[in-house]
């Protein structure tokens, strides 16, 4: 067979309209999943019995399903259990969130207990309350440590996106699949997919190397 | 008015008594030096006044407030009690003049203007004026735990408290920390200390306190408990340590 580029040229607008859905998703479900994943993961490193177990019920159950069922789940049993509609895009997003969110719970957890106990007792004995010892010296050092992790994450969460493909969200996976179903050019189209899943991933972990580098590992 | 006093104080940790209902008053001025064997219970002592160790028992009122009041009660104890610890526990993020600002502007509320210029100022006491933009990293032993005392007086606490502020240094690095240390000493500031060096303790002390399985075994002038020990065990204590 010949690799005709000239399919790619002419699916690329439709591509790149997938792309841009799937980067939205990624963003908005990432940033969603930093505010419940750093909210989870404090509750289990430092939260009471109460929001400790609540926390823990959490990150079990979405580590313990995989993500598709989850947005299976979000998506046609929640609309049937809570009387709601969802669209398939706020589906896709939710279901980002919820599932790095508890990724990223161990994360925080993790790192934030990682940190020496004596700066905490520094912090605590020049009269500080214990938030502002987390906000100013513990937060900062832990932050820096988290990023490679975060980094996983991130990437992982973006590839996520592509299963989405199963609720009908238009993002990049989807896109290819109809074009292909249209054209029958297999090679091209997904070659074309992944290299655009690779310019993200790739632009991703550039940002965050430039990060790395920029904060002095500690 | 005592500055610090414990009323039957008593501290476990789980089944193992720590502190056994101790009875203590510190007046304004002292410079108490705590020795004992290790495990005695003088560090956990230290850590109850500013309430890094919670009391199970007892009493314990500090600069006219109780450690067992509430958080806020707690947090202005820590303020009039600096703490320097064994291991300095310098923010490695801060340098040392953003470690020695940190307590008046965040804990104090002194601008960031007010906050850095004391913090010169601390600095320049302990004798690194010269290291003030450096991190921990780049600073000897000596240099840091120097970096803790100045970060701790930064808060102008009423009350110094240091847990083997000389334990983790080398030998040719603890002069200098316990050059300042005696220096705060003759500028009036009320000081407990635990700490294994003697030579301190005869020089600076004006109270020895000899600890042993939670409780105050010997309690009297420095000089005069250093140069003839009654109690046999604080006779055989000293000379393991000298």
């Amino acid at each position: 067979m010949t690799f005709d580029w000239s399919v790619i040229w002419q699916a690329l607008p439709e591509l790149l309209k997938g792309a841009r859905l799937t980067v939205l998703i990624a963003l908005a479900g990432l940033a969603g999943g930093l505010v419940i994943g750093f909210a989870a993961g404090l509750a289990r490193a430092y939260g009471n019995v109460v929001l400790n177990a609540i926390a823990f019920v959490y990150v079990e159950i979405i580590r313990g399903t995989p993500i598709i069922v989850q947005v299976m789940f979000i998506y046609f049993a929640l609309p049937i259990l809570a009387d709601i509609r969802i669209n398939p895009l706020a589906a896709a997003i939710i279901a980002i969130i919820v599932n790095a969110g508890a990724y990223i719970a161990e994360i925080v957890r993790g790192t934030f207990l990682s940190i020496h106990k004596g700066l905490r007792e520094a912090g605590l004995a020049l009269g500080l309350p214990f938030w502002k010892v987390l906000l100013y010296i513990i937060g900062p050092l832990a932050f820096r440590r988290m990023i490679p992790a975060l980094g996983n994450q991130f990437i992982v969460s973006l590839k996520d996106t592509s299963l989405f493909i199963v609720i009908g969200v238009g993002e990049l996976t989807r896109q290819g699949q109809e074009i292909m179903a249209a054209n029958f050019r297999a090679v091209e189209i997904w070659s074309a997919v992944a290299m655009l899943y690779l310019i993200m991933t790739g632009v991703l972990t550039l940002i965050l190397r430039v990060t790395e580098k920029r904060m002095r590992i500690l | 008015m005592s500055i610090v006093e414990f009323k039957k104080v008593t501290k476990r940790f789980g089944q193992v008594t720590i502190l056994d209902e101790v009875d203590l008053s510190i007046e304004p001025g002292e410079k108490v030096v705590l020795i004992g064997p290790s495990g005695s219970g003088k560090s956990t002592l230290l850590r109850c006044i500013n309430a890094l160790e919670e009391i199970n028992g007892g009493d314990l009122i500090v600069d006219g407030i109780s450690v067992k009041g509430s958080g806020r009660m707690v947090r202005l104890i820590r303020q009039e009690a600096g703490m320097v610890f064994q291991q300095f526990n310098l923010f490695p993020q801060m340098t040392a003049l953003q470690n020695v600002a940190f307590g008046p502007h965040r804990v104090r509320g002194e601008t960031r203007q007010e906050a850095r210029s004391q913090a010169l100022a601390m600095l320049a006491k302990v004798g690194l004026a010269d290291r003030v933009n450096n991190y921990p990293s780049e600073l000897s032993g000596g240099q840091q735990q120097r970096v803790a005392i100045a970060r701790a007086l930064a808060v102008k606490p009423k009350l110094m408290l240091f847990d083997e502020p000389t334990s983790a240094l080398d030998p040719e690095l603890r002069h200098e920390v316990l050059r300042v240390m005696q220096a705060l000493a003759e500028e009036g500031m009320t000081m407990i200390v635990v700490t294994h060096e003697m030579a301190f303790a005869r020089k600076v002390g004006t109270r020895l306190i000899f600890m042993e399985g939670g409780k105050i075994a010997v309690d009297g002038p420095p000089r005069e408990l250093l140069e003839n020990p009654q109690n046999p065990r604080l006779k055989e204590f000293l000379q393991h340590v000298a």
